[in-house]
């Protein structure tokens, strides 16, 4: 029996560390949960497979460039090309960084602890952003790594692998604020997915088909704007502002100078009100 | 030192006032807070721990304002709440360690504390295991541990025994006795359930409608309510008789009588009267009334 030696209670006198611990804590917490890793086999099916495939276009880059030294696709195409699979992702984790513990009400637990709403927030919308960010900056660095051991003729596109880094990283906030303020409003894991990819899906839907029907009505400038209702082409568009890359649109332009970006930050704040107008609400209960 | 200070605390919601110029005061050990469905126990409690503003009136938990420094205070106590709280998929030990973490802890102290506690509150190998598989019992264990994980100075437990079987009522009740005592951890538990109280509880304080009703020591309502039982197989009546004539106060309850204590002369009244009349005495004890009894005496006096 395991209660041989009771040598009573101890009291726990050694170190209680700050914020900064509880909230890093809290952020690896979730970032292992949105991998499933700690949890069981058939939570880490659906990230790891996601990642894998992502991995796929790199392979095939790398071995066109090794064999035929030729680039097919570019580093700063890469998340639009990619857009579907990052999608599912958002869709099939976000809701299990936020959804259990609305569910079945952990929160109290966080809440009656010095963590405060705003940190929990905080370090769950940290971790979902850091593992977008893995998600499609690993693959682009591989390629990157790649394209240098390959030693493709003239220079390597340093700037180019950089400005796609750096808006993996935007996306990568854009989409988990966004993803989680939808997958948060319900405390239901499957209508948390089924929102996310819907509001995902009609994005896309509508991109082109707003595009051409103001195309087609003579309005060319205003088609421009309808290519940033999709959350992928709304971050390339900042990118082809910020490091003057190309547009990897179907038809047609972006609008041009800073809208984009401008309207990317909109989004953020909008998605991080929501979702502390949310937990506030849910932490009053 | 006040473990507690409240002082003329009102939370008004919408519709209801939940807590209404609420004044009390608690000292160190184990204190049962009382009241029906509804009174404000738990919204008191989720005021203490800074996760609830208030209307008027202030309140300390350990020497600290509840409004100012509730981050401070919140690493020094530990919450059980009333509702399930605890995610099904991951295992007691995860979740305790986790949220050791939460509170502060390193990972290695974590896991210590959160073995520690596990083993104290009665769960085994089932630790392990997810929590959706545990009974009602277990789960109450858990939410028991993960308030104590940190070694805070103060506990709040919210309704502890609800939908607890009656064994599982008393090996809580007893958990809770030994939080108190053996632990050295002052523990506010609520309860609408008086009876269960007076088994662990130092101090009880009554509320009902956010209002103060009373607050005073266990020891308070036993001492003045000191009754002993006695049961003889027949002839009750000429007992009750004979103790009265004898000068004691005497109430048959049953098949039993109630006579209350004046001293040890009442113990030598009953063994005269029962020698004297020859009966047959099956049960001499010393009951204690039921805190219970207390209210509902004091209900019928109002």
């Amino acid at each position: 029996m395991s209660e041989i030696y009771d040598i009573g209670y101890r009291h726990y006198d050694g170190p209680r560390l700050g914020r900064h611990h509880t909230v890093l804590a809290l952020g690896v917490h979730s970032l292992r949960g949105v991998f499933g890793l700690g949890r069981p086999a058939r939570s880490k099916i659906m990230p790891f497979s996601l990642a894998a495939i992502m991995m796929f276009p790199v392979v095939v880059s790398i071995a066109t460039m090794a064999m035929i030294q030729q680039r097919v696709g570019d580093y700063s195409g890469y998340a639009v090309v990619m857009q579907a699979v990052v999608a599912i992702f958002l869709a099939s984790q976000a809701p299990t960084v936020v959804a259990p513990d609305l569910r079945h009400r952990v929160l109290p637990l966080y809440l009656s602890r010095p963590v405060t709403i705003t940190e929990y927030v905080g370090a769950k919308v940290a971790a979902m952003t850091v593992a977008l960010f893995l998600l499609v900056a690993v693959p682009l660095t591989v390629m990157f790594v790649g394209d240098l051991l390959v030693d493709m003729p003239g220079p390597p596109p340093t700037g180019e692998y950089l400005g796609a880094v750096t808006m993996a990283a935007v996306l990568a906030v854009l989409l988990s604020t966004v993803g989680l303020a939808l997958a948060a409003l319900t405390p239901r894991r499957g209508l948390g997915v089924a929102s996310v990819i819907t509001v995902y899906l009609l994005s896309t839907g509508a991109a082109p088909m707003i595009y051409a029907a103001l195309y087609e009505s003579g309005y060319r400038s205003a088609g421009a704007w309808g290519w940033l209702i999709n959350p992928f082409w709304l971050v390339d568009a900042a990118q082809v502002w910020l490091f003057g890359s190309t547009a990897h649109i179907p038809d047609g332009a972006y609008p041009g100078g800073p809208a984009p970006i401008l309207i990317v930050l909109a989004l953020i704040a909008a998605a991080m009100a929501v979702l502390s107008a949310r937990y506030r609400k849910a932490a009053s209960q | 030192m006040h473990i507690l200070a409240i002082e003329g605390l009102t939370k008004r919601f919408p519709t209801v006032t939940a807590l209404d110029r609420l004044t009390v005061t608690v000292g160190p050990g184990v204190t049962g807070l009382v009241g029906a469905n509804g009174a404000g126990k738990s919204t008191l409690i989720k005021i203490l721990l800074g996760l609830l503003p208030v209307s008027e009136g202030r309140a300390a938990v350990l020497g600290l304002d509840a409004f100012t420094q509730s981050a401070e205070i919140r690493r020094l106590v530990g919450y059980m709440p009333e509702h399930e709280c605890l995610p099904p998929d991951v295992s007691a030990t995860e979740l305790v360690v986790h949220l050791a973490r939460m509170s502060g802890l390193p990972r290695t102290a974590a896991r210590e504390r959160a073995a520690d506690v596990l083993r104290h509150v009665g769960l085994a190998e089932e630790r392990y295991r997810p929590i959706g598989g545990y009974s009602t019992g277990m789960k109450q264990r858990v939410k028991l541990a993960q308030a104590i994980v940190h070694d805070p100075k103060l506990i709040f437990l919210d309704e502890p025994t609800n939908g607890l079987d009656p064994r599982g009522r008393d090996e809580m009740l007893t958990l809770i006795r030994r939080i108190g005592t053996e632990f050295g951890i002052s523990v506010l538990v609520t309860s609408h359930l008086l009876g269960e109280l007076e088994r662990v509880c130092d101090h009880v304080i009554v509320i009902d409608s956010g209002r103060l009703l009373r607050s005073s020591a266990i020891t308070e309502f036993t001492q003045a309510t000191e009754t002993i039982t006695v049961e003889v197989e027949e002839g009750a009546d000429a007992l009750a008789g004979r103790l009265a004539e004898l000068g004691q106060t005497v109430t048959p309850h049953g098949r039993m009588l109630l006579v209350k204590v004046r001293g040890p002369e009442t113990y030598d009244a009953v063994r005269d009267a029962t020698a004297d009349l020859d009966l047959c005495l099956i049960r001499l004890e010393q009951g204690r009334n039921r805190i219970e009894d207390v209210f509902r005496g004091e209900a019928a006096h109002v």
